[in-house]
């Protein structure tokens, strides 16, 4: 690290940082705490300690169905946005055409619209043309709203990487598609394990897209709990919050393994 | 690898405008000699399934909707002047940008001691910083707002009202739950990150350097600040405020559940014009005002990005 913090100052900037973290992290460990409370309320501060919400969430199909559901649509999601994203990357940097900074910025813009409008806009497209394929909507919806950060992810790492390689590799006869796997592939692979770990994030959690688009029988896991905090009162939301909270910092930790999180996060 | 022939057809004209080079070279320049083409997918499935619904409901807003849900002719400005006569909507439309504002103001003043003991505080700290910073993002939206409910909630059972009454600093649970403060409050706890992130990227690029003789010649710690430090971290600044600024804009899911009546957000005025009401013209015009606010604020923010950068160039 460059300079050091000293002095009185440190000591406030620390303190305001620890404020910060409490501020953070309190609705986390909260719903947490609550998910062992053994009341028939969610109150606090909670009463008696039991998992048996957890058991009883668990038996509930409509949560677990819906956790399935949201995950492989998530994967889905995941691997149309690399298909889709990788490549139109790999163009951005390595092509010639006129243009490219604007077609970036056209790729990238998915990201500064309001996600919200993003799903309204396609409820429209999909009720215009009969589109009643709920999963598949969702599909498509997740993928224009992940796909940027594909974009944002891959750039970044392609730019790093050296064309010369690349001369070299084509110089002594590899092919293209040789030169992509042995020589820039590996170079770019944090970059696309990043935009795919964003990607499966953005996709398990999204709920303005998703609330427009599902329907009874295709309901992702947000819209589910979504539902449940407007009629369920006892600590069974949020045990399945908890759940979540539990992916969720998995996910991270698999992030924060595979390529460091600062990295992940262009820091 | 072999050349997606497929493609090959929307391009006639183009090689037609390069005489000297025939159109089979042209071709095998593009699509084989060069991976120019790898764009088109991603392009081609962004206009049709983001740019071209977007704009056609943005259409919507200056068009009519008869008795039977038909959209179309004649056009008309009636939709955006019921919304700008009507104080119900104004309404909503100043909450949205007030508490937009307020939120981006004080993520930025909380996130510059949190961005400068990123950079600069000793590593453990650091570490465990980054990592209480990032992975609530991956946390739903839903749940985090599930937890301010839990929180805020009004009555003696939650949480800060248990601890304040039992502190003995209330007498009476205090109604914290459904105002604008607490939609406040909630969207500071979910965009926070999206400050802090640019912020202690952009105070990484500062030269320690600059700050040391600060500090050599006798400026004090706040002055070192003032001069040196905050001026330096402007583009992260910007560019922190305009994300907080346009996502909290784009609010749904924290109003509508940590949010009274006195503080909806045009995103759940949207919803309601389109599934209550049906009335698509006019949640067009409510999402049309919704995109000009959060694309100007973008535009905004690049030009004065963009200027910065031009004039360091010009040095």
């Amino acid at each position: 690290m460059n300079g050091k913090l000293t002095g009185t100052s440190a000591v406030l900037l620390y303190l305001i940082t620890a404020g910060m973290m409490i501020f953070v992290l309190c609705p986390i460990v909260l719903i947490m705490t609550i998910s062992f409370s053994d009341g028939y309320f969610v109150s606090f501060p909670p009463t008696g300690f039991t998992t048996s919400w957890y058991v009883s969430v668990f038996q509930n199909s409509e949560f677990t169905s819906a956790l399935l559901f949201s995950f492989v649509l998530a994967v889905g999601t995941t691997i149309l946005s690399l298909l889709l994203g990788v490549p139109a990357a790999f163009a951005i940097v390595r092509g010639n055409f006129p243009g490219r900074t604007l077609c970036k910025g056209l790729l990238l813009s998915p990201l500064i619209f309001p996600v919200l409008i993003t799903g309204l806009a396609l409820l429209q497209l999909f009720s215009s043309y009969g589109w009643s394929t709920v999963k598949l909507n969702l599909l498509i919806a997740h993928t224009v709203v992940t796909s940027p950060y594909v974009i944002r992810t891959v750039l970044t790492s392609l730019e790093l990487v050296n064309p010369t390689l690349e001369e070299a590799a084509r110089t002594l006869g590899a092919t293209r598609w040789q030169t992509f796997r042995r020589v820039i592939f590996p170079q770019i692979a944090p970059g696309i394990a990043s935009g795919a770990i964003f990607c499966f994030m953005v996709s398990f959690d999204n709920y303005p897209v998703s609330m427009w688009l599902a329907d009874s029988a295709n309901t992702p896991v947000p819209v589910v709990l979504y539902r449940q905090i407007g009629t369920v009162f006892d600590p069974s939301v949020a045990t399945m919050s908890s759940i979540i909270i539990g992916l969720s910092a998995a996910v991270v930790l698999i992030l924060d393994r595979l390529v460091g999180l600062r990295r992940a996060m262009a820091m | 690898m072999k050349a997606p022939y497929s493609e090959t057809d929307h391009h006639p004209g183009a090689a037609a405008a390069q005489p000297r080079e025939t159109p089979g070279a042209w071709l095998h320049r593009q699509f084989v000699g060069s991976p120019n083409w790898m764009i088109l997918p991603l392009l081609a499935f962004l206009v049709f399934f983001f740019f071209l619904p977007s704009i056609k409901l943005m259409l919507f807003s200056v068009m009519t909707q008869d008795a039977q849900g038909r959209i179309g002719a004649p056009l008309t400005l009636e939709h955006y002047i019921r919304f700008f006569q009507v104080s119900l909507y104004t309404d909503v439309l100043w909450t949205t940008i007030r508490i937009s504002i307020i939120t981006s103001v004080i993520a930025a003043i909380l996130a510059y001691p949190v961005a400068i003991v990123l950079v600069r505080g000793n590593i453990a700290v650091t570490r465990i910083v980054t990592l209480i910073i990032i992975a609530p993002l991956a946390v739903s939206v839903v749940v985090r707002a599930y937890g301010w409910q839990l929180i805020l909630g009004n009555g003696p059972t939650g949480l800060l009202n248990y601890v304040l009454l039992n502190l003995g600093l209330i007498s009476e649970p205090l109604a914290l739950l459904f105002s604008p403060v607490a939609v406040v409050v909630g969207s500071l706890h979910i965009f926070f990150p999206m400050m802090v992130l640019p912020l202690a990227s952009a105070l990484g690029k500062i030269d320690p350097n600059l700050e040391q003789a600060g500090r050599t010649l006798g400026a004090p710690a706040w002055k070192v600040f003032l001069r040196i430090t905050f001026p330096l971290s402007m583009p992260g600044l910007v560019a922190g405020v305009t994300l907080v600024f346009s996502l909290s804009a784009g609010s749904y899911v924290i109003p509508a559940l940590i949010g009274g009546p006195s503080s909806q957000m045009l995103g759940n005025m949207a919803e309601q014009q389109i599934i209550a009401v049906y009335d698509w013209p006019f949640g067009a015009t409510i999402a049309t005002i919704l995109v000009i606010i959060v694309l100007a604020i973008n535009a905004l923010s690049m030009r004065l990005l963009g200027g910065r950068n031009f004039r360091e160039k010009q040095k």
